[in-house]
């Protein structure tokens, strides 16, 4: 069962039709809600009129922030909550929501935001980071514009970059990002004897229900959240969007309402991956070993904190990137302007960090002349290396692995990579390594799991299946413990009523987290199973065997699973099993950053070719292989699929997306990879078996995406002899590129004449 | 202003009140309540909303409703009669190419529509076929492989 290659569970209904996203909710006679945006940011709001277009016909109601019964500020870290779900008064970018409208009808819904009368008054605002944290410029909350700062500080950096013989600084920048799930955000809700139920796509229920209960003063027992299915998340379905006017809605109104984005909308009202501004410098000595990086990085999170935090936080510990660096100095911080808001897109931070520490690793193996790959693989983490947090790691640390499968595909594919006049050919690696779960804190799982009276094994499970697989890997995981087929179990997935908090469907977490948490509920079933065995045959709990056809005594009784918890029910007992996971680690010194900030770590690394036009300017990538380290694959096709979905969206970081707020806002304009764009790939699964994940598993969601755009920089930046540093390289951008070197020298030497 | 159209949907005649210019994929969704039709950008950039029109696979989110009076559509319930799996269908299962599953109903009719056109069709002529349907999960990898195999199985035309 672990290992193998089952299908899908909710595949065969996805390919009839059959299945029911967050977007196909809505039902006859609900109404419609829509919201009115404002497109002038910074500014306030002088006048804000809905009377007349409340009273136009089919036109229900229309709320404004003073309608909001509780705390009208929502976001996922505690401490940063500060976004209005309703403008307060300002908007602070563009596409803030204003008011909502419920109508009978779409078309009336349409009529009555074209009726309201919103008259704004611009302000002065700030769209640079750099210049958002300088004295005397607007602030965009009252607090002041930086959200957050880390510092990792291990060692003495300066001091040992002043002693290195290789020294390279390099500044590097990135885009802001859109998800582009093909489902946009949808749901529907209602009132049910006296509580709110919202349905709609998410990637964690148990968090929506929590800031829904701030938002309207109820206490959460009050308001019922279940995840339809979801068609793509990849941390844009993190934050609340359309729950809140969902939830807001049915509260007042009691009635069902429905309510969908508009493509636009979904680009404008949800967050971005962060730009961010990477100055990076790496010492090195003379034998090609890191001696030391210090790395400033600088984010945009837009007007709201979102995931602002922790992208701030993780990007900082991840600086470094899969290596052994002795003195480290990484000041990360984050700022908030008046830009689009940034949130959680997978990675966190990581991708581009590594876009950055992988740029520097092919910069320096070129300043020593040495190979990439061989030197990589001299610096990298292995059994028992200190993290640049302070962290050892024991066991199960894959990049070698992962370097060394990659190296016997680079030597085939070199001497075939040639460059002619118009095509500049090249090949590049990326690696990196991902802090599986959130960072330096409690982040648990739970589930709970039970025998149905004919014998199915039910599991429940508050993680939300949003694509990536995790409804069919924890089944496999309870099934394999109790050695059932996968057909008999049955999930109780994402919904807050009937499951307990899993957290959130982000960070890779839920294989190792939930997946711990599901085994823990299976050893505490199999316990109250072995107890009741124990009671009726007078004997010690070790003396009873589970097999997958019942319980063994030691005097060669037996009785059938379905027998001993009818027994055990009748005895008023409950006999469900319940599980906990909480990953063991250590809150990071807020000085100097050090601690255990995760109990595991995904490794990669990835090959990528590339090939510049140099008369179009277009980057393609015909090939990549990806070599990941998920400690066990639980599930093959699954983890070859994450890998594959993972490369082609890492393709789109690197050579084409880039979200321009009023430009790029809806498929036309912001590209995303189609099939023409994508690579061939090889996947290849490393196992390096974590003993702390479930039957050693780690995770892989995000390690997928991560080395990919930091390989195809390389490649291109080999192809072209120039160090590429900004992402994405659009084709103006190469195109600017090459007539700036057209007559000078190459940079970087395209080694074995490709 | 609602006329009246007549259309043959998935084999059985269909009769719609609704606007001349209402695009076939609001039709579909909201007056027949078909939500396997999926709505991705609504401006035929993404597939999603694919269906075959005459055997050929269109845009529905693009298409004017008055546009199928007395044609024949089809969608991914039309592929399945009585449940039995088309093999496009089986071919996507068993390669894995569902993962969150909202492309799916959109590229298994593109791809049934290239099919007939190419029975046997390369590498390149699948990725050219499909270069219309966004997928966001899979990196299209497992979808090329699953039109392999379902062409390889698809029952042989007179
Ligand atoms: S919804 Fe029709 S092409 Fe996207
Ligand atoms: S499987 Fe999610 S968009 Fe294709």
């Amino acid at each position: 069962m672990i290992g193998t290659n089952p299908i899908k569970i909710g595949a065969r209904e996805r390919v009839l039709g059959l299945t029911r996203f967050g977007v196909d909710q809505g039902r006859p006679g609900d109404l419609y809600l829509l919201l009115l945006r404002a497109f002038t940011a910074p500014a306030r709001i002088k006048r804000l009129e809905s009377d007349a277009a409340g009273r136009l016909p089919g036109v229900v109601r229309i709320f404004t922030a003073a309608d909001i019964p509780g705390i009208n500020r929502i976001g996922i870290i505690p401490s940063t909550k500060d976004q209005p779900v309703l403008s307060d008064g300002l908007i602070r970018c563009r596409g803030e929501a204003v008011a909502l409208v419920a109508a009978e009808t779409q078309e009336a819904g349409m009529q009555a935001l074209g009726a309201i009368e919103l008259e704004l008054e611009p302000l002065a605002g700030v769209f640079d980071p750099k210049r958002a944290l300088e004295p005397d410029v607007p602030l965009v909350h009252e607090k002041g514009n930086l959200l957050f700062r880390q510092r990792v500080i291990r060692g003495h950096a300066d001091e040992a970059l002043a002693r290195s013989p290789y020294r390279l600084r390099t500044v590097y920048s990135t885009a802001p990002v859109e998800h582009g799930p093909l489902e946009v955000e949808g749901g529907r809700a209602d009132w049910e004897d006296g509580r709110i139920s919202v349905t709609a796509c998410t990637q964690n229920p148990h968090y929506d229900q929590s800031d829904l209960a701030r938002l309207l003063g109820l206490p959460p027992e009050l308001i019922r959240v279940r995840q339809s299915e979801t068609g793509g998340g990849f941390g844009k379905k993190l934050d609340l969007s359309v729950q809140s006017y969902l939830a807001l809605a049915a509260f007042h109104l009691k009635r069902p309402v429905r309510m969908v984005y508009s493509r636009e909308e979904s680009f404008l009202g949800t967050g971005k991956r962060h730009a961010l501004l990477i100055d990076y410098e790496s010492g090195m000595d003379a034998q090609g070993k890191l001696t030391a990086v210090k790395v400033d990085i600088l984010g945009d999170s837009g007007a709201y904190a979102s995931y602002g935090f922790a992208v701030c936080m993780r990007a900082a510990v991840h600086a470094t990137g899969p290596y052994e660096v002795p003195h480290v100095l990484v000041d990360s911080r984050m700022a908030y302007t008046n830009n689009a808001w940034a949130g959680a897109m997978r990675g966190f931070g990581v991708p581009q960090m590594a876009f950055a520490h992988e740029g520097q690793m092919d910069g320096l193996a070129d300043l020593i002349g040495l190979d990439p790959l061989e030197l990589r693989l001299g610096n990298c983490l292995r059994n028992g290396s200190t993290t640049a947090t302070g962290q050892i790691l024991k066991d199960s640390v894959g990049i070698g692995d992962c370097l060394r499968r990659l190296g016997k595909i680079y030597r085939a594919w070199q001497p075939r990579v040639r460059s002619d006049e118009r095509f500049r050919r090249g090949l590049g690696i990326g690696a990196m390594y991902y802090g599986i779960g959130n960072t330096g804190v409690s982040n648990p799982s739970s589930a709970q799991m039970e025998f149905s009276a004919s014998g199915e094994l039910i599991v429940y499970t508050g993680a939300a299946e949003i694509g990536q697989g995790s409804d069919t890997v924890l089944a496999q995981m309870a099934a394999h413990y109790f050695g059932m087929p996968l057909e008999q179990v049955r999930l109780v997935r994402g919904d807050t009523k009937r499951t307990t908090s899993a957290g959130a469907s982000s960070a890779s977490r839920q294989t190792y987290i939930s997946g711990n948490a599901v085994l823990d509920a299976a050893r505490d079933l199999e316990r109250i199973l072995k107890e009741g065995a124990a009671a009726m045959w007078e004997c010690r709990l070790d003396e009873i065997e589970y097999k997958s056809t019942g319980m063994e005594g030691p005097r060669g009784e037996s009785i059938p699973v379905t027998e001993i918890v009818a027994r055990l029910a009748r005895q008023g007992r409950e006999v469900k099993g319940n599980g906990r996971f909480d990953p063991p680690v250590t809150v990071l010194d807020h000085q100097t950053g050090q601690g255990a900030p995760y109990a595991s770590y995904a490794f990669a690394a990835q090959l990528a070719s590339v090939e510049v036009d140099t008369v179009s300017g277009l980057v393609r990538v015909p090939r990549v292989a990806a070599a990941h380290d998920v400690g066990r694959a639980i599930n093959r096709r699954a983890v070859r699929g994450q890998i594959a979905g993972g490369v082609v969206m890492g393709v789109g970081f690197a050579t084409m997306e880039e979200f321009i707020p009023g430009k790029t806002d809806n498929f036309r304009e912001y590209h995303m990879p189609t099939m023409a764009d994508a690579p061939r790939i090889t996947p290849l699964i490393i196992e390096s078996h974590d003993p702390s994940g479930p039957y050693g598993a780690k995770g892989v969601g995000e390690p997928s995406l991560i080395p990919t755009a930091p390989a195809v920089a390389n490649a291109a930046s080999r192809a072209l002899g120039v160090r590429m540093t900004h992402l994405p390289m659009s084709l103006e951008r190469v195109m600017e590129t090459l007539s700036q070197t057209r007559n000078s020298k190459p940079e970087i030497r395209n080694k074995s004449g490709f | 202003m609602a006329e009246t159209i007549d259309f043959f949907l998935n084999g059985e005649l269909v009769s719609v009140q609704c606007p001349e210019n209402e695009t076939l994929l609001y039709l579909l969704r909201e007056r027949v309540g078909l939500r396997s039709v999926k709505e991705g950008c609504g401006v035929g950039e993404c597939g999603a909303c694919t269906v075959l029109l005459e055997g050929r696979a269109v845009n529905a989110c693009l298409l004017a409703a008055g546009k199928v009076r007395g044609r024949r559509v089809t969608t991914i319930e039309g592929l399945s009669p009585k449940g039995r799996l088309h093999p496009l269908q089986e071919g996507f299962l068993l390669m894995g190419a569902v993962q969150c599953g909202f492309c799916t109903p959109g590229l298994i009719l593109a791809a049934h529509s290239l099919l007939e056109e190419n029975p046997h069709p390369s590498r390149e002529a699948i990725v050219q076929g499909l270069a219309g349907n966004l997928c966001r999960c899979t990196g299209y990898h497992d979808i090329i492989r699953a039109v392999k195999w379902a062409a390889k199985r698809m029952p042989e035309r007179e």
